[in-house]
């Protein structure tokens, strides 16, 4: 019970950044990042005895904080579907809101480009919004983006070229509409 | 010329990003739902749940069987007056 204790705490303090910043990446709201990382976390916490060890610690944590996201979005857009009606609470305007987040991590003078590019990451589908955070934000290689969504080589350089001309697309029209303002 | 640059701009606009750092007190709130949850195993939860089944089982049963025994009761007593009210002899 220590010694998974001491595990646990040696998991957490070596990807409680990689965790946060994932879902901040995928949330863009810094409170929905930490309740994710708490959740995580928790769940690590329970299934470290059933980790089998056949990806790396890294992978499956990947996994995990991926697959929480999604589950919360999908809570959270079940929550406003069910409440058209009636008032939306602060916490969804704010959810929703995402041009008005100013991503910590982004320099300054770069972040009114990065609320237009994130405005245009959330319109991607699930899979290659998730491709192109984890080649673009995190840095990753495909090998190792495959890995943790357990997808062929093919599948992931067709999902990252496919959200790039995506983006292109958006962006395009987006300039076009600025310049005719 | 000027749209490729816009757009490249924004596609860069991360480059440069800086990771994040979570707050101190995340550690201490991630231990504390753990312990909480521990405190509440699910095995708990489990016997709860079956030991309010069996209550509302018995519940039902003993009222089935008493409403079964005021009919009984009911025609018995139908009968008693009836057999006094139309007594033959």
């Amino acid at each position: 019970m220590i010694e998974n204790q001491h595990h646990f705490e040696k998991l957490y303090h070596e990807y409680r950044i990689l965790v946060y910043n994932v879902a901040l990446n995928y949330l863009q709201n810094t409170e929905d990042a930490e309740e994710i990382t708490q959740d995580v976390f928790v769940k690590v916490y329970h299934s470290l005895d059933n980790f089998n060890q056949k990806s790396s610690y890294k992978t499956w944590i990947y996994r995990i904080t991926i697959n929480q996201c999604l589950d919360f979005i999908k809570i959270k857009n079940s929550q406003k579907r069910f409440f058209i009606f009636g008032k939306k609470s602060q916490n969804e305007i704010e959810y929703m809101n995402t041009t008005t987040f100013e991503h910590p991590g982004i320099l300054m003078e770069k972040q009114e480009e990065a609320k237009i590019l994130f405005e245009v990451i959330n319109t991607l589908t699930e899979n290659q919004k998730t491709a192109f955070l984890l080649s673009k934000l995190d840095g990753m290689s495909n090998p190792e983006i495959c890995e943790i969504m357990q997808l062929s080589i093919s599948s992931v350089e067709s999902l990252i070229f496919r959200a790039k001309a995506a983006l292109q697309d958006k962006l395009s029209e987006k300039f076009n509409n600025y310049r005719k303002k | 010329m000027e749209k490729e640059n816009y757009i490249e701009n924004i596609l860069n606009s991360t480059n440069g990003m800086t990771p994040v750092i979570p707050s101190d007190d995340l550690f201490s709130k991630i231990q504390q739902r753990i312990h909480l949850e521990n405190k509440v195993s699910p095995k708990t939860l489990w016997l709860v749940a079956a030991s309010i089944a069996i209550l509302v089982m018995v519940n039902f049963s003993v009222l089935a069987s008493k409403s079964k025994e005021k009919t009984s009761s009911t025609t018995a007593y139908l009968e008693m007056t009836v057999n006094k009210s139309n007594q033959l002899y």
